[in-house]
């Protein structure tokens, strides 16, 4: 995948499609760079948070010349965060050494994932296929909310997504695929 | 807890939804702190894996993560 600082000029120019995918190609980066905040702080809301404000701020975002310059932003903005959450609530938690330098070359999906997950979802039954299909659509919603639009009780839209995950995870474990581990 | 409500708020806590505060800043899960240090970091790595998976399910690579924070931008499609 290509360096993104070449969307920067459509992001500020305020393209919502080109900042998608700058978030499709550095989210999994940012997420890897806080990982070991998993216990301090929220990692979902400070990734979110984060890219917000990569949106807001990109006008201002100077280039030093580096390759990667906003994943590199992203990164530092996401650790920050993660520090400082973490000093307000897990003080104790507040790392003894400097962060690992992270990785920060974007990442796309692999076609090949592509391919088997595809094969893998148009084998999910009914009602588990709804409640992954109605969080794919609408994350923006509460799980509550969307199991209500599926006329289902929460509790029930929960098993089904999570008979979902297991039915996928087991799927992509027959086909060798090693994000099977967490899913399962 | 039980082992099953635990389980059942990990799944949500994995989700991609997060509730605003009163002037739109992004909150954490009510879920998330009722989870212990484990439950927190199995959370965590279930999110990573749904996210690397919804991206492949999307043609354009989007996971929940970054539909929720297109929809913050210009509203929900």
């Amino acid at each position: 995948m290509n360096d993104l600082d070449t969307l920067l000029p459509a992001i500020v120019a305020g393209d919502a499609d080109a900042f998608g995918r700058f978030v499709a190609g550095a989210e999994a980066r940012v997420r890897d760079s806080i990982a070991s905040f998993a216990v301090s702080v929220d990692l979902e809301a400070v990734v979110q948070e984060c890219m917000l404000r990569i949106w807001q701020g990109a006008a201002r975002f100077v280039p030093d010349g580096r390759p990667h310059g906003l994943v590199r932003l992203a990164i530092r903005i996401a650790r920050n965060l993660a520090v400082s959450e973490t000093r307000r609530h897990r003080p104790e938690l507040l790392p003894d050494a400097p962060l690992p330098e992270p990785a920060v070359e974007p990442q796309a999906p692999d076609p090949m994932l592509r391919e088997v997950i595809a094969r893998c979802r148009e084998r999910l039954p009914g009602q588990p296929a709804a409640a992954l299909q109605a969080r794919l659509d609408g994350p923006w919603r509460a799980d509550a909310e969307l199991a209500e639009a599926l006329g289902m009780r929460a509790n029930t839209f929960l098993q089904n997504f999570t008979r979902a995950r297991k039915l996928l995870a087991r799927c992509l474990a027959e086909h060798g695929v090693d994000v099977a581990t967490e899913l399962a | 807890m039980t082992d099953d409500e635990r389980r059942a708020l990990i799944e949500q806590v994995a989700g991609a939804w997060r509730p605003r505060g009163p002037h739109g800043e992004l909150r954490n899960h009510p879920g998330w702190h009722d989870l212990d240090d484990d439950g927190r970091r199995e959370a965590a790595a279930l999110a990573a894996a749904m996210r690397r998976l919804e991206a492949a399910l999307d043609p354009d690579g989007l996971s929940t993560t970054a539909k929720a924070v297109l929809a913050r931008i210009r509203g929900p499609r």
